[in-house]
């Protein structure tokens, strides 16, 4: 398997403050990893080194192995779709503007090609066609959250780099926009970091899952390897509910230790 | 006052309706460049931020020099007119422009700016797709603000030969026509409120966010470009400098009547047309630089003010020093005096009449054996001159019985209430030609001579000999009386500079 992003003994300081230390991982090609941790503990740090916002203070970051260091940031981060934490929309833009944002810095000619790709990424996140006009700020949080996303697909990076993406919407539209997501993942191959608080959220999405805590990994590794063999005491926490969650199709429900009054089942 | 500015205005709305142009043409030229230029230097330094600090340093000083000294300070090097305006105005507009620029530019959510450069976008895609457009608020209340400064500020460029409404606060100040100088400043206010108004609008039509209401607006921003680069083209058309007389006078109302009367003559006697600037601010200091530049041709000028300030001569100035005046000109600056009207605006003695009569005074001599019986007048500043009241007094003996300080426009109302004696006066004060006085000879030259002529390029002279013919007309003809005369119609008649000229000549037989 081809590696897509690799980091190679990454450590970050502000100052004297080490935010990572000894970060070493490597992300296959077409993998999902989802990223949970406390709040501060350098999630978004390392997502923004992929994409050379921030540098590291030690160590390299290897895209599609080639070390990054040695690349063009801006040709680098057009193939890298970001959405942010927060969303971070252009408050000077239309939701048509803003998510034609990318495309228009790769292909000004092709106005056309733009227009449907815009209106194609708009309906799978779940927004109106006469959303196009209106601008960021008479959006809802919620819309305002699903406009980044549909930012970040709009021109079909090779990775997708997600931060927090999915915190501003309700439970309902979380649900769609997951298999959406997930759905999109399966068809393009595409390779995905994707930051989340939620832990449900991190097992059902991902292939793979980091679980990080005060800039060190706790562990990486399959949802399934995660329930079942908790690497540290933290990860062990952190999915102790989980474990008693059953995700199993309603025929399959009473095969579950923890199934009856307490499982919540919710459909794949 | 009201009714006096509006029936003003109303007689000269050609008058009114040319300086506006000419104020809106010299203010926008500036707030374009200004625009433009301090918008470049803002987005730069915002993008280098270690530049900021000195530019805005450099930026602020200059913007602490007073504008009169900025616009004298600019003389020597652009002239006088509307060039030196328009630069001067956008100096002081720079600040504004540049200021608000880099606020805008570096005040925006970083945030913002890290999410345009995680999309990939280069720094100058960020410059003009993000930056430019969120700094865009800032930078237009910053324009709205230096477009009202300017227009204001344009008021002052008169002050060395430029166009615009000052030239009618300055024209008003100079030969007492309050309700002129009222209306020029109405105007420029007014210009001032609706340029505000416009940008308001401009501004409000900005944020309206409708494809529609964009369509609109780049529709009317399209109009008021190509607008206002009419109007600037329109303006900035080369005037036909060839076969023009330029004639410069100095603020002064008998220096305006006088610009008017070489205007008119030269204009009917010769093919020759004539661009007059009435009222230069600085009067000798500025319009000899610009004479020896060749930026003028000719204007009227008195033969000591010549002697002391052109050709710096210490010492008082007769007469008889003429030749050397004449040959001192043609020596050092190519330039002769000509056409020597007859009076002397010099400064005098007068005595109310009753009393020259009673005593029979005629000379500053004859005031000697009296002196201890009358009172004084003068403005304050002769009692501390040099060559003010201590040296008058000793040179002719004088001793008066009190003195009184006073304004200049309240002297003659005190002769005539009989609350002074003797004041001091310029032979040619409007005033004088309807008091009741009697001006007295300075028998022992105390004050200089100060002949009234014309100082003209001798190379204009040599090229256009017709103008002799002019120049001998005019020579003699108005004595100190009639120049009173004259300075009396249009500062206490209201009578235009233009119409008191034409009047003289009339009388003169000049006219034809
Ligand atoms: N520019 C900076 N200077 C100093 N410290 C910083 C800076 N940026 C981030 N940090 C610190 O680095 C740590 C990691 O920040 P980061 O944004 O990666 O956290 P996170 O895991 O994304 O948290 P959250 O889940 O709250 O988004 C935090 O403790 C933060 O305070
Ligand atoms: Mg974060």
């Amino acid at each position: 398997m081809k590696k897509a992003i690799e980091f190679k003994n990454i450590k970050k300081a502000y100052g004297n403050k080490v935010v990572i230390d000894g970060l070493s991982l490597s992300v296959d090609k077409g993998e999902f990893v989802t990223i949970i941790g406390s709040s501060g503990c350098g999630k978004t740090t390392a997502l923004k080194m992929v994409n050379g916002l921030i540098e590291p203070t030690e160590g390299d970051i290897l895209v599609d192995g080639e070390n990054i260091r040695n690349k063009n940031l801006t040709v680098l981060r057009r193939n890298i779709g970001y959405a942010i934490q927060g969303s971070v929309l252009f408050p000077h833009m239309t939701v048509e503007q803003n998510v034609s944002y990318v495309p228009n810095l790769l292909n000004k000619k092709d106005k056309a090609k733009t227009k449907s790709a815009v209106s194609k990424w708009l309906k799978i996140v779940g927004l109106d066609e006469e959303m196009k006009e209106r601008y960021p700020s008479e959006l809802s949080g919620g819309q305002q959250q699903r406009v980044g996303i549909a930012r970040a697909l709009a021109a079909s990076p090779d990775i997708l780099l997600m931060d927090e993406p999915f915190g501003a919407v309700d439970e309902i539209t979380r649900g769609q926009l997951q298999v959406e997501l997930k759905q999109i993942h399966q068809k393009t191959g595409i390779t995905i970091l994707f930051v989340t608080h939620d832990i449900g959220e991190a097992l059902k999405l991902g292939t793979k899952v980091l679980v990080m805590d005060k800039g060190v990994i706790q562990q990486f590794a399959e949802p399934k390897e995660l329930l079942s063999k908790p690497a540290t005491d933290f990860v062990k926490q952190l999915v102790e509910r989980e474990r008693r969650t059953c995700h199993l199709p309603d025929d399959r429900l009473n095969d579950c230790e923890y199934s009856g009054a307490s499982c919540a089942a919710i459909k794949e | 006052m009201l009714q006096n500015m509006w029936s003003v205005f109303i007689e000269k709305k050609d008058l009114f309706l040319g300086l506006l142009l000419e104020h809106l043409e010299i203010s926008l030229l500036a707030i374009f460049i200004a625009i433009l230029f301090g918008g470049i230097v803002g987005i730069i330094i915002s993008e280098f931020q270690k530049s900021a600090k000195p530019t805005l340093g450099i930026i602020n000083f200059l913007y602490t020099i007073p504008s009169i000294s900025m616009l004298g300070f600019l003389i020597p090097f652009s002239g006088i007119g509307n060039a030196t305006a328009v630069i001067a105005l956008t100096v002081y507009a720079l600040l504004p422009m540049v200021r608000s620029t880099h606020t805008g530019m570096t005040n925006i959510d970083p945030v913002i700016l890290e999410a345009a450069k995680g999309m990939g976008s280069t720094r100058t895609q960020i410059l003009f797709k993000v930056k430019m457009p969120l700094a865009m608020p800032v930078i237009l209340s910053g324009v709205r603000n230096m477009v009202t400064m300017t227009i204001a500020l344009a008021g002052v460029a008169s002050f060395i030969g430029a166009g615009g409404l000052g030239v009618a606060i300055y024209r008003g100040i100079t030969t007492n026509n309050a309700a002129m100088t009222m209306a020029g400043s109405l105007l420029i206010a007014i210009l001032a409120l609706l340029m505000d108004l416009i940008l308001g609008f401009i501004e409000k039509r900005m944020k309206k966010h409708s494809v529609k209401a964009k369509k609109a607006n780049r529709i009317m921003s399209i109009t008021a470009l190509l607008l206002c680069l009419a109007m600037i083209g329109g303006s900035m058309l080369p005037s036909s400098k060839q076969d023009t007389i330029q004639i410069a006078t100095k603020p002064m109302t008998e220096q305006y009547v006088l610009g008017e009367m070489l205007d008119i003559l030269i204009e009917q006697d010769t093919d020759l047309s004539v661009n007059l600037t009435q009222g230069i601010g600085g009067g000798t200091s500025n319009i000899q630089p610009a004479m020896e530049s060749g930026e003028f041709d000719i204007y009227p000028e008195y033969t000591g003010t010549g002697w002391n300030m052109v050709l710096k001569k210490e010492g008082l100035y007769t007469e008889d020093l003429f030749d050397t005046l004449q040959s001192e000109y043609r020596n050092s600056y190519d330039m002769e005096w000509i056409g020597m009207y007859g009076f002397n605006n010099t400064y005098g003695l007068a005595v109310r009449r009753e009393i020259a009569e009673k005593y029979d005074i005629h000379t500053y001599s004859d005031l000697k054996n009296i002196s201890k019986q009358l009172i004084f007048g003068a403005e304050y500043d002769f009692f501390e001159r040099e060559d003010g009241y201590d040296a008058l007094c000793k040179t002719y003996g004088l001793e008066f019985e009190k003195t009184m300080d006073m304004d200049i426009g309240l002297k003659y109302q005190a002769i005539d209430q009989g609350k002074i004696d003797v004041m001091t006066i310029f032979t040619t004060d409007g005033q004088l030609s309807v008091s009741d006085v009697t001006t007295l000879e300075d028998d022992k030259g105390f004050y200089p001579s100060y002949l009234c002529g014309n100082v003209i390029r001798s190379e204009v002279l040599d090229k256009h000999p017709e103008l002799k013919d002019i120049f001998n007309k005019l020579t003699g003809i108005i004595s100190d009386d009639d120049m009173a005369r004259m300075n009396y119609a249009v500062e206490t008649e209201g009578k235009e500079p233009r119409e008191a000229a034409r009047a003289f000549l009339e009388n003169a037989g000049l006219l034809k």
